[in-house]
Parts: structure tokens; C-alpha cells; sequence
């Protein structure tokens, strides 16, 4: 039974793999804003079950709430009170298409050069970790919300922190921008 | 209770799976009719009429003898309850067979779409959640495939199963929004657009009061949850008080989560016909109405497990008063679950025949003015309970 759901797990993360890109590319190549915005939530969604398909349950359910229930929602929000229907015509890819291909391509070329043998060459036997002094703690921790938790609250508490103040920087400054255009 | 981990092959697994989803699924069928039925007899009567009554109530028909008798010797049926509850096979059968229109600029897929995500959402936090953490029954050994096994009161014991229930109710609005866009009409969106603004608005109180269980149970799955606040083993006696407060902000904000009076903005028909589901009809309406009520019935079960001693009999941990040595009272039993669903549920149907709606300025400030620090506070409290005493 157990290596049965091994096979199974593994099958399903290629599974919904391929499902978020599906999503993903829905997403880029649909007209309609709230269809992108559709095509998003799927992705995200799929990007959920990867996460569950590795065992990662706490993350998935991360990915859940995060994106699918509070981001996506507002990005909907936003789209349906701004009419876009007036650009519905035009074409999907009518702004700088020619750059966008090559970009992509130079990309992907890059990537396959960097990760090339992270992506093909044998999976190394020790899974890596930052601080390997620490690695005592989390395999300790018997679910994976409290390895989770235990890194970000006691091992890596000032980084966690310090990434906190970064985003409320950010939607300060948000803040001010939005006021400084309506005066 | 301990489980016993009987060994059991895939197919087993998957059969029972199976097996519970069915019973789930047949078991929210039948109580979400019988709480529309419920819904008009109890505002009847809290309105000071009798509710449904007419339809097994003519002079014809098998109680029509009955019936006749009755009204002559002057006197109202009095079995007006059973008379009134063919109306809810009269309502499923009108929604079933009702023409199901969808208006011509309306955006067919989504449109489409946003009842399945609404009943989906709905019907999906059923898995995780607990109805009895245990076993409720041995399965009789003749049954096919599964014969034998214990079934358990729960589909999936999942780690983060609070989670997994707060993150599927979070997709649910979805399926409000989007029917509300695909509608391609005035009301509809105003409705949508509304109920994004407070589902996402009561989902941080909704979250942070259902953090207090969290903290003090030290978990985040249901089962362990459930057990441990309902026997009150281990929890501070002063935990009550973090729970008492908890308990009610969760059921203020369930109510504006599951769009029930005085929160049902998105479908105020003095000012938006019937709010976000205006255009739809027949069973796609039927979908949403089925998703409203499974939502009641998933907030009633988590209040009840959370907070109301769940399987136990006494409210917020104050079972460990009663020693487990006393005959059915110091027992678990599914009953008890049962019956406090059902008495949530009557809260709910309690709260509609006697409150106004809030405006909509209200509906914010409630959240974020009043509910929000409270549920901070809340926190904070419990926070002290576990760790300074």
C-alpha cells in the first residue's frame, strides 16, 4: 500500500503539473480579463495539489487560502470594477510579441543551461539545507505545520521578521502613491 | 477511544472513502430540505402564524378525512408540522424541473461555472470535518469488500484539516462572484460585489476567533481538536473565557460568511431584486440555494466542535466536571453532535425572523471596527492562559 501511494503521488504532481501550466497558459492567452483571472486561480490551485502531492500538506493549504481565498479574490475585485471590456478586440499579444518570444526563449535556453543537471542528473541522497545545525530541529517536528512553524518562528524568526516589515513598507507605499494621485 | 488500525489495501481504502462520502452526501440531502421546511414553520411561529400548513392540509387526499373532521369541530389540524412537510419535496421538485434560463449576453461558461464552484466549496469542507472522532460503527461482516471494518465518523483525518476547511470555504465565494459577473446585469453585479467585499472582510475575524481552539488545543487537526476541547483535558479552567467570547464572534461572523440575515447584503431584495442569483434559475439556483444551507450546516458543525463540547455533552471544555464513569451523560455520543448542529441551526433560523439586515457602512464597521480588535484581544488572552498559567 505504501509504495502504491508513492506511484500515486508521484503520478499525481506531474498530473497537476501539467494542469497548472494548462492554467497558467489560459491565463496569458484568454481575452477576457476575468477568464485570465480564472485561468489563474487554476493555476494556483494545481500549484496547491502539487504541494499536497509532495506531502507539504501545510504549505498546500497555504496556497490555498493565500492565493485562491484572499489575492485572487481582490485581483477579481479590481478586474470587474474596472471595465475592460473596451479592449476586448484588440489582439492578445499585440504589444512587443517579437521581444516577448525572444526573451522567453533566451530564458528558457538559460535556465536548461543553469539547471541542467538539477533537472536531469541523479537526485543528491541528503535533501540541502541552509543550516545544517538546524536540521536536528525540524526533523524532529512529527507535521510538517510544526516544521514549518518552528522555522519561521525560532530558527529564522529576525529574517521572517525583517521580510514582514519589507511588505508593510510596501503597502505603506502604496498608501501614498494612491493618496498623492486622487489630491 | 482508541481506533484500531486495521491494515486495509487500497481498494479497501477507496471503497470506504467511498462508502462515508455517500453517507455524508445522502445525510446533507436530507437535512438541507428538512431545514427549508424548519426555516418557514419556525419564523411562523415566531411571527405568530403557522407557517406551512396547506399543503397535506385540503379536505381531499389521504389526511383529508382528518382533516375534514377537524376544521368542522372548529379547531385548526393539529398536526400542522407533518401536514406542512410534503412542501419540501414540492420544493425540490419545482427547482428540479423548473426551465433553466441563461440570459443571452451572459458569459455561458462561467456563468455555467460558478454554481458547480459554490456547491463544490461547499460539499468539499464536508471531508475534513469530524462528526464523531471515532468509531461508530463496525461495518457487519456479509458487506461486500469492506465487511468488517470500522466506519469511522469522519471521511479523511487530515493534519491541517481546520485548514484545509477555512482554505476550500475561501474558494467558495467564488462562485458567488463570478455568477454575480457572468450575469452580465446591473443588480447581480452590485449583489457580487458586495459579498466579495464582506466575505473577505468577516473571513479575518472568522479566522483569527477560530485561532483561539487552535492555540489552546495545540493542533490544527479536527479530530485532536475536537476531543481535546470537548473533554477539556489538559485546557486551563480560565480557558473558558477566551472560548465563551470566541464562540460568539465565530457564529457573528459564520452568519456573514454563509450570507444569512442580518449580514444577506448580497441578496437585499429591497434594493437588489435578489442580489447576485437575479438571473439565475431552476437548478442552478436550486445549486446555490443547496450551497448556502450546506454552508449553515459546516458552520453549526465547526461552532459545535470548537466550541460547544462537540461529541460531549457540556459546552466549552466543561466536560471534565462529569467523570466518564456516568452511563450516557459522561459518554460521547453522536447525538449530542447532532443535537447541537441542530440547535445552532435554529439560531440561525431564530436570528432571521427577529433581526432587521445591517446597512451596508454597518456591515464594515462591525467587522473591522468592533469584531476585529476583539478578536486580537481574544487572542491575546488565550495566548496568556496557555503559556502564563
Amino acid at each position: 500500500m505504501e509504495h502504491q501511494l508513492e506511484t500515486i503521488g508521484r503520478n499525481m504532481f506531474a498530473i497537476f503539473g501539467v494542469m497548472a501550466l494548462c492554467g497558467a497558459a489560459f491565463m496569458v492567452a484568454s481575452k477576457s480579463a476575468v477568464h485570465s483571472v480564472l485561468g489563474f486561480l487554476f493555476a494556483m490551485l494545481c500549484v496547491a495539489g502539487c504541494f499536497l502531492s509532495l506531502d507539504a500538506e501545510f504549505l498546500g493549504m497555504a496556497q490555498i487560502l493565500v492565493y485562491a481565498g484572499g489575492i485572487v479574490v481582490l485581483f477579481l475585485f479590481v478586474v470587474m470594477l474596472v471595465e475592460l471590456s473596451k479592449f476586448k478586440e484588440k489582439g492578445v499579444f499585440q504589444l512587443q510579441t517579437r521581444s516577448a518570444v525572444i526573451a522567453v526563449i533566451v530564458g528558457g535556453v538559460a535556465f536548461l543551461a543553469a539547471f541542467r543537471n538539477l533537472l536531469f542528473g541523479t537526485a543528491s541522497p541528503e535533501a540541502l539545507v541552509l543550516r545544517p545545525e538546524l536540521a536536528q530541529g525540524l526533523a524532529v517536528a512529527q507535521q510538517n505545520a510544526q516544521a514549518v512553524s518552528r522555522g519561521l518562528f525560532s530558527d529564522f524568526l529576525l529574517p521572517f521578521e525583517i521580510l514582514s516589515v519589507i511588505l508593510l513598507v510596501a503597502l505603506v507605499g502604496a498608501v501614498v502613491l494612491a493618496k498623492t494621485e486622487r489630491v | 477511544m482508541p481506533i484500531q488500525a486495521i491494515p486495509m489495501t487500497l481498494t479497501q481504502t477507496l471503497v470506504m472513502g467511498l462508502l462515508q462520502i455517500v453517507v455524508v452526501l445522502i445525510a446533507v440531502f436530507i437535512m438541507v430540505p428538512l431545514l427549508t421546511f424548519a426555516e418557514r414553520k419556525v419564523i411562523g411561529y415566531i411571527q405568530v402564524r403557522l407557517g406551512a400548513t396547506r399543503l397535506a392540509g385540503g379536505h381531499v387526499g389521504i389526511t383529508g378525512p382528518m382533516n375534514r373532521i377537524m376544521w368542522s369541530m372548529g379547531k385548526v389540524p393539529m398536526l400542522s408540522i407533518v401536514r406542512g412537510l410534503p412542501i419540501f419535496i414540492a420544493d425540490a421538485l419545482k427547482l428540479i424541473t423548473k426551465e433553466d434560463i441563461i440570459p443571452a449576453k451572459a458569459d455561458r461558461g462561467v456563468f455555467t461555472l460558478a454554481p458547480i464552484i459554490s456547491v463544490m466549496a461547499a460539499f468539499g469542507v464536508f471531508a475534513a470535518v469530524a462528526y464523531y472522532p471515532g468509531v461508530m460503527f463496525y461495518l457487519p461482516k456479509g458487506f461486500p469488500i469492506v465487511g468488517g471494518l470500522p466506519f469511522q465518523g469522519f471521511i479523511t483525518d487530515v493534519n491541517v484539516g481546520l485548514l484545509f476547511i477555512l482554505g476550500l470555504a475561501s474558494v467558495g465565494v467564488y462562485g458567488i462572484v463570478l455568477g454575480a459577473w457572468a450575469s452580465n446585469s446591473k443588480y447581480p453585479l452590485l449583489g457580487g460585489l458586495r459579498s466579495a467585499a464582506q466575505i473577505v472582510s468577516y473571513e479575518v475575524p472568522l479566522t483569527l476567533s477560530l485561532l483561539v481552539p487552535v492555540l489552546l488545543a495545540g493542533s490544527l487537526n479536527f479530530k485532536e481538536m475536537s476531543i481535546l476541547l470537548a473533554t477539556g483535558k489538559g485546557l486551563h479552567p480560565l480557558a473558558i473565557i477566551p472560548l465563551f467570547i470566541g464562540f460568539f464572534v465565530y457564529l457573528t461572523c459564520g452568519f456573514a460568511e454563509t450570507n444569512r440575515v442580518p449580514f444577506d447584503l448580497p441578496e437585499a431584495e429591497t434594493e437588489l431584486v435578489a442580489g447576485f442569483h437575479t438571473e439565475y434559475s431552476g437548478m442552478k439556483f436550486g445549486f446555490f440555494y443547496l450551497a448556502e444551507y450546506a454552508n449553515m450546516i459546516v458552520v453549526s458543525a465547526l461552532a459545535t466542535a470548537f466550541f460547544l463540547g462537540g461529541h460531549y455533552l457540556l459546552p466549552f471544555g466543561l466536560q471534565r466536571f462529569i467523570p466518564e464513569t456516568v452511563p450516557f451523560l459522561g459518554q460521547p455520543s453522536f447525538i449530542f453532535f447532532l443535537g447541537k448542529v441542530c440547535f445552532i441551526l435554529f439560531v440561525f433560523l431564530w436570528v432571521r425572523a427577529t433581526l432587521p439586515r445591517y446597512r451596508y457602512d454597518q456591515l464594515m464597521d462591525v467587522a473591522w471596527k468592533y469584531l476585529l480588535p476583539l478578536t486580537l484581544v481574544n487572542l491575546f488572552i488565550a495566548a496568556l492562559i496557555r503559556f502564563a498559567f
